[in-house]
């Protein structure tokens, strides 16, 4: 893969870029476990969405569009001189699906973030990385108030299979997003020797 | 204020998006005249039917093939991704740079490809999938 095939190629070390996404209802805490774990504040990218407005039909050519932008943020943790992992939280609404499909292209993994008021909010997540095939893990984010679920029942209430990991997390410490992200690369690691094997 | 809008309506959404109509594609030639207008309002400059050749993920690598032109500053953006890529950069790097929406930058950062003012990178190291995943393992837990 490493291209040698031009003469302008820069002389410094080109990594890999690796893709983590980081899915999860509005307020699961995605942008905070980004931030905690980045070594840079989180960028911010958007883009444009054109739809056709909502019940009309194609009268003659003449179809009202609606443009919407979407924003995603994204971190960064460099891993030696090799590899570049990025992490992408999801935009929350439905209709931003588009983006999820570029997110899912190629990404090594996917956590969702369990809210556990509202954890039907990931329902569509665990539904669409399944869908796609994208090894995936649970963390069941903790809030103040909120009733304490075990990993086993978020398990049963979110129906995903034994070997999907389901862990406990803080996603606004540093060490606990970390922690999550390994179990991820574990997972995917286990998957594929599994796959391999099997 | 979207409240009516639920349904999810995933595969026209796609469609729509990823896929500009024909019409709107640039004739042959006057793909720069046509960018701008079209990137700015819509985003129906996401892909083109007919091309660009050049297929960009948000995680592609380019880097400046050249310094920017004495009259880049005409088309700000190319100046902007000359000068940031002069660094390999990956084309998500390049839109936070710009500001400016992803579908966007992938077309601009195409057509500069096309012309030659960026090159793609890939990894200098190249890592099997297996190898890449316990060295993400690894720097992870070291973290
Ligand atoms: N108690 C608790 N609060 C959290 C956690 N993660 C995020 N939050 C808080 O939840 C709110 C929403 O988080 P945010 O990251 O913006 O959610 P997003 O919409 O998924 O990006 C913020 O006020 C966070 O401080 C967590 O693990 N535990
Ligand atoms: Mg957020």
């Amino acid at each position: 893969m490493a291209s040698a095939d031009s003469d302008t190629q820069p002389t410094e070390a080109i990594p890999h870029a690796v893709k983590i996404i980081v899915a999860g209802g509005f307020g699961a805490g995605k942008t905070t476990l980004v931030s905690s774990v980045s070594e840079i504040a989180p960028l911010s990218t958007e883009e444009v969405m054109t739809e056709a407005s909502y019940g009309v039909d194609d009268l003659g050519g003449v179809e009202e569009k609606t443009t919407t932008t979407v924003a995603l943020d994204f971190g960064r943790i460099t891993i030696g001189t090799d590899i570049v992992l990025y992490l992408f939280g999801t935009p929350g609404q439905d209709r931003f699906w588009f983006m999820w499909e570029e997110l899912a292209a190629g990404a090594l993994g996917a956590v969702v973030l369990a809210d556990t008021r509202r954890l039907d909010t990931c329902f569509h997540a665990v539904d669409f990385f399944e869908r796609k095939g994208v090894p995936f893990i649970v963390a069941v984010n903790r809030f103040e108030g909120s009733t304490e679920y075990s990993a086993e029942e978020v398990r049963e209430a979110l129906d995903v299979p034994e070997n999907v990991p389901v862990v406990a997390a803080d996603a606004r410490e540093r060490k606990s997003s970390k922690e999550v992200l390994v179990e991820l690369v574990t997972h995917v690691l286990r998957s594929r020797q599994a796959a391999m094997s099997g | 204020m979207n409240a009516e809008r639920q349904q999810p309506q995933e595969e026209s959404t796609v469609a729509l998006t990823r896929r500009a109509p024909a019409e709107l594609a640039p004739p042959e030639g006057e793909e720069e005249r046509f960018l701008r207008p079209f990137a700015v309002d819509a985003g129906v400059n996401t892909s083109r039917p007919d091309g660009p050749v050049e297929q960009l993920d948000m995680l592609s690598r380019v880097v400046a093939a050249r310094t920017p032109g004495r009259y880049e500053w005409l088309r700000p953006e190319r100046e902007t991704i000359l000068n940031h890529a002069e660094r390999a950069s990956t084309v998500v790097e390049l839109t936070a740079e710009l500001g400016l929406p992803l579908g966007q930058v992938r077309a601009i950062a195409a057509e500069m490809l096309a012309e030659g003012s960026l090159q793609r990178c890939g990894p200098t190291r190249s890592l099997g999938h297996s190898d890449l995943l316990h060295a993400v393992l690894v720097g992870l837990r070291s973290l």
